[in-house]
């Protein structure tokens, strides 16, 4: 990396021979790192336990995942998230022309256009693009100092996740498009919202809701919304999977059936076992108990996160942190809300815990802002 | 330091913050009470769910549309038949399981394991079809021991039937399981495995609307496999019918011709290129093929010497012979080359480019005129012919009547022959271009390769006067695609050059020309023969050492229409090793042209 060379009126700030000072290594985040393993292993033993009798060797990739994504989590460490932040609108537009190159060049899997080839392993561009839309919000928000949002700031920020929403949704990939929404509110949110904002948002929501169910969604996404209100209906088709993961969780009761002896689930009566329905697993095996000690693990990722807010030096590091946890938790949210049918089937995985590559790599990369900031929080004292 | 910002003011962002934490803690509490609702107060309910939650997963088969004739009558049927499954979940010991059914039906082990292999993937609660096509002895023995095998499952399925078996085959084509590899390629993503598909023919061109939508029935059921109530249901839906444009009787008036010979024929309505008859031979029974299980029949059928399955009537590739001669009379006159009054003599042979080329009248034809030259197909009137005009006009005319390119009919693989030009033999050939090929190309020797079709095609240009239409099988009756056949070209030569060549044709069946034993009273047939020495070109090196030996063996031609004026029918017969086109071809199309008139006309 070439010398880099930040002037801060008339004070050099720090070199590269500084960059790797000890100070950053003293205040690296070692808890959060620790937290992040924890889970991702947990997360191994129950891929292993739903789909080890599966051909794909899934839990093997997971680990595989594991270990380059921590690579690239350390690689990440090494630039200052400021030049992140500077050059986040370039980012932004390389993530542009991806989505919209995999939507006229991609191959379709499973029917939808999202996934990069590579020779041994495939990647979702869509799922990387949720740090690429961080970086571009911190940007475009931390520079306004105002106690509540203004009109032309919302816009701008609808619009920065509008833009790779849409080349998203139309893959088609509804769930992850929709992830990018919590991203915002929780930047709209953190610049301040008065009451008048918020039933804008509302009443464009609501519009935005009735467009698209009348144009935009498709036949088996309005069942999933359907289904959701009455699983019982239509139990072969959409509400299927509501339920056979309830009686997974159910009959997992409180102390579980044990590791691999969740009869549902290896019973293959449970759809998506090792990807977005993988906590079911983990509610059948382990029971009650199971439940409770892996939400609590997770808390602990969401607490630490959450807590360090406050080491950030400005205000663009408050708003990387801020958004990165909210990435997370609303995932587990939801994820959690998906599998005992209080939210659609939108294909949203657990992050760390159901199986899948990209995903991982995200949430790890979103770790890594978090300790990128946290890290270089007395840089300029 | 001015600008200092550890000093920047977050107090209000970090409130704001905490708030949405609370708020995530808040739900996460929420989360976990849901959670004890289902595991801890529901969790009897639940169990018991799951232990009644031996599901069976039934495939309701649809029904496949049927393929009628243009008169309606049924080519493509569906009739009942029995086919037992494997339920694993219900074998109490899977070894002995497959043991005692091997032994019920009469199955090899080996076999009954390597099938149930396959569909390793399926859920182990789903049936696998062990065999099908049961008889009722065996039905009635798998019904009577039910309880002694609750992993058998047995049903009925509406199973494809061809009621006339070979007839049209080539065209119907025939239907077989989707392969694991197909399923991969993702040609076919509704579809599952096991599922039958058309392979090709007919049957393949129009899957998407032949097959219907599978039903599906979700059972509770017992441990013994007995049903304990349906969950869910959802009725199959029949798949659409379709009409073709074939005829039965013109359809097997052609198959009965060609019993016995290799060869191909087309009849086809030149106005609007609706196929009525297109037969290839030898052919086969696409009843067998209906079947999961690959059979030694099928395999007979692919690796045999005479090619069965092939249609040669698409797919057949051979040197077109004197058809090809009113290509370079077509050309030659709207180049205004040569007229109708042009003479060549015919001494039985002639040196062009210091090569000997022969006429097939050893004696020769005497002084003629063009109209005589078709009428007699004389080679060597159009060798000169095709001296003056060149072979790059003489390929630009070929294409223009539709040689070298697909004729766009609805069947899968067509072939698209070869019209050979100088730039093709440097690029494929790696030679120069010999002149003496354009003689050998005038007479439609050389390296040009037809299909059947195309000559259909090509007669049909010059009985419309010049309209080119795009042959088809599909009748414009059934509800799917009216206008994809409408579309209609205009080839760029003068009506009065075809009224020519017209003449010529019209002669060669009524006034003692070589097809005069197509000859039909009263219906002015027009008409073309020609007879050749290659096939394809892959048997070309082949064929050629034997031809040495044998010098009878010659493809024999006829192509024609009917009437002269307002043209209703055209057909081109060739037979593989007919000998001459006049003597084996030409009686043939009469008896199709006779058999077209009485229904007809």
């Amino acid at each position: 990396m070439p010398p880099l060379l930040l002037w801060q009126g008339n004070y050099l700030i720090y070199t590269e021979e500084n960059m790797i000072d000890r100070n950053l290594l003293r205040n690296t985040d070692w808890i959060l790192i620790g937290i992040l393993l924890l889970n991702s292993i947990l997360g191994v033993a129950f891929i292993y336990s739903s789909s080890h009798y599966l051909p794909g060797n899934y839990y093997v990739k997971q680990i595989f995942w594991i270990v380059l994504s921590s690579i690239a989590l350390f690689l990440f460490l090494s630039i200052d998230y400021d030049t992140l932040v500077t050059y986040s609108f370039y980012l932004y537009l390389v993530l542009i022309g991806i989505l919209g190159g995999i939507l006229i060049f991609g191959t379709p899997i499973a029917g939808a256009k999202s996934w990069f080839k590579f020779p041994f392993f495939n990647v979702q561009p869509s799922e990387v693009a949720k740090i690429m839309i961080i970086l571009l919000i911190a940007h475009v928000f931390a520079k306004f100092r105002r106690d509540y949002l203004s009109m032309g700031k919302g816009f701008l920020g609808v619009a920065i996740i509008a833009v790779p929403g849409f080349l998203v949704a139309l893959q088609p990939d509804l769930g992850t498009a929709f992830s990018y929404v919590p991203i915002l509110l929780a930047a709209l949110f953190l610049a301040g919202l008065n009451r008048k904002t918020i039933i804008g948002i509302l009443i464009f929501g609501l519009i935005l809701g009735i467009f698209g169910w009348n144009f935009a969604l498709k036949d088996y996404q309005k069942k999933r919304l359907t289904a959701l209100i009455s699983p019982g209906q239509d139990p072969l088709g959409s509400g299927y999977h509501i339920l056979q993961s309830k009686i997974a969780i159910g009959s997992g009761g409180f102390l579980g059936k044990g590791f691999g002896k969740g009869t549902q689930s290896q019973l293959r009566f449970l759809p998506a076992r090792h990807t977005d329905f993988v906590f079911s697993v983990i509610g059948e095996e382990f029971g009650f108990m199971g439940v409770v000690l892996i939400m609590l693990s997770y808390s602990l990722l969401l607490w630490r996160l959450f807590q360090s807010i406050g080491h950030s030096r400005d205000r663009t590091g408050v708003y990387i942190i801020f958004m990165v946890a909210i990435m997370i938790a609303f995932q587990f949210l939801i994820n959690l809300m998906m599998i005992i049918g209080l939210f659609p089937i939108a294909g949203i995985p657990l992050p760390l815990f159901s199986y899948g590559g990209s995903s991982l790599l995200t949430t790890y990369l979103g770790i890594a802002l978090v300790l990128n900031v946290k890290m270089r929080r007395f840089a300029n004292v | 330091m001015k600008n200092n910002k550890i000093y920047e003011d977050l107090i209000l962002v970090l409130r704001r913050s905490k708030k949405i934490f609370i708020l995530i803690q808040v739900l996460t509490v929420f989360l976990l009470l849901n959670f004890w609702k289902i595991q801890v107060l529901d969790y009897k309910k639940y169990w018991e769910q799951s232990e009644a939650n031996r599901m069976r997963e039934i495939v309701l088969p649809s029904q496949r549309g049927l393929i009628k004739d243009r008169g309606e009558t049924i080519l493509a049927d569906n009739k009942a038949s029995f086919k037992v499954s494997i339920i694993r979940e219900n074998c109490e010991d899977y070894d002995k399981s497959c043991r005692k059914i091997s032994r019920l039906l009469k199955i090899e082990e080996d076999v009954l394991k390597e099938r149930i292999k396959k569909y390793e993937s399926f859920p182990i609660f789903k049936p696998i079809v062990v065999k099908e096509n049961l008889s009722f002895e065996e039905v009635a023995v798998i019904e009577a021991r039910k309880l002694e095998f609750p992993e058998l499952f047995l049903q009925a399925e509406p199973k494809r039937f061809y009621p006339f078996g070979n007839l049209a085959a080539h065209a119907l084509g025939y239907i077989q399981e989707l392969s694991g590899e197909e399923i991969k390629n993702g040609l076919y993503q509704q579809r599952r495995l096991g599922d039958l598909i058309g392979k090709t023919g007919v049957e393949k061109v129009y899957e998407a609307t032949l097959v219907g939508t599978d039903g599906e029935a979700l059972e509770i059921v017992d441990s013994m496999g007995r049903s304990k109530g349906e969950i869910a249901k959802r009725d199959p839906e029949k798949g659409q019918n379709l009409i073709l444009t074939l005829d039965y009787a013109l359809q097997e008036k052609a198959e009965e011709l060609l019993e016995g010979r290799e060869g191909a024929v087309v009849m086809m309505d030149p106005q609007t290129g609706e196929i009525l008859a297109l037969a290839s031979y030898p052919t086969f029974d696409p009843n067998k093929f209906i079947d999961r299980f690959t059979p030694e029949e099928w395999l007979d059928l692919v690796t045999s010497p005479e090619f069965p399955l092939e249609n040669r009537a698409i797919r057949g590739q051979y040197a077109p012979g004197s058809i090809f001669k009113l290509v370079i009379d077509l050309g030659a006159l709207e180049l205004g080359l040569v007229d109708e009054k042009t003479v060549f003599t015919c001494k039985g042979e002639i040196e062009i480019y210091n090569e000997p080329f022969a006429c097939w009248v050893k004696e020769g034809h005497g002084e003629m005129n063009l109209i005589q030259g078709i009428r007699n197909s004389c080679n060597i009137y159009h060798y000169q012919v095709g001296k003056k005009m060149g072979i790059e006009e003489i390929s630009r005319y070929a294409k223009m009547l539709g040689f070298g390119a697909r004729t766009g009919i609805d069947l899968p693989g067509e072939k698209i022959g070869l019209v050979p030009d100088p730039q093709w033999k440097r690029e494929v050939r790696k030679e120069r271009w010999q002149p003496g090929e354009t003689i050998s190309v005038s007479i439609g020797q050389g390296p040009l390769l037809v299909t059947p079709i195309q000559v259909a095609i090509y007669t049909s240009i010059i009985a419309n006067r010049g309209r080119k239409v795009t042959p088809h099988l599909l009748n414009s009756k059934s509800q799917i695609g009216n206008k994809i056949f409408t579309e209609i070209n205009t080839v760029e030569i003068e009506p009065s050059t075809f009224e020519t060549i017209i003449q010529g044709m019209w002669e060669v069946v009524n006034r003692g020309g070589t097809g005069w034993a197509a000859n039909v009273k009263g219906f002015d047939i027009c008409g073309k023969t020609g007879s050749t020495q290659l096939i394809s070109t892959e048997k070309y090196e082949e064929k050629k050492e034997e031809e040495e030996e044998e010098e009878t063996k010659t493809h024999s031609w006829f192509t024609g229409f009917a009437p002269r004026d307002n043209p209703k029918i055209v057909v081109t017969v060739l037979v593989e090793y007919g000998g001459m086109g006049g003597a084996t071809a030409a009686p043939l199309a009469r008896q199709l042209f006779n058999l077209y008139r009485r229904k007809y006309d």
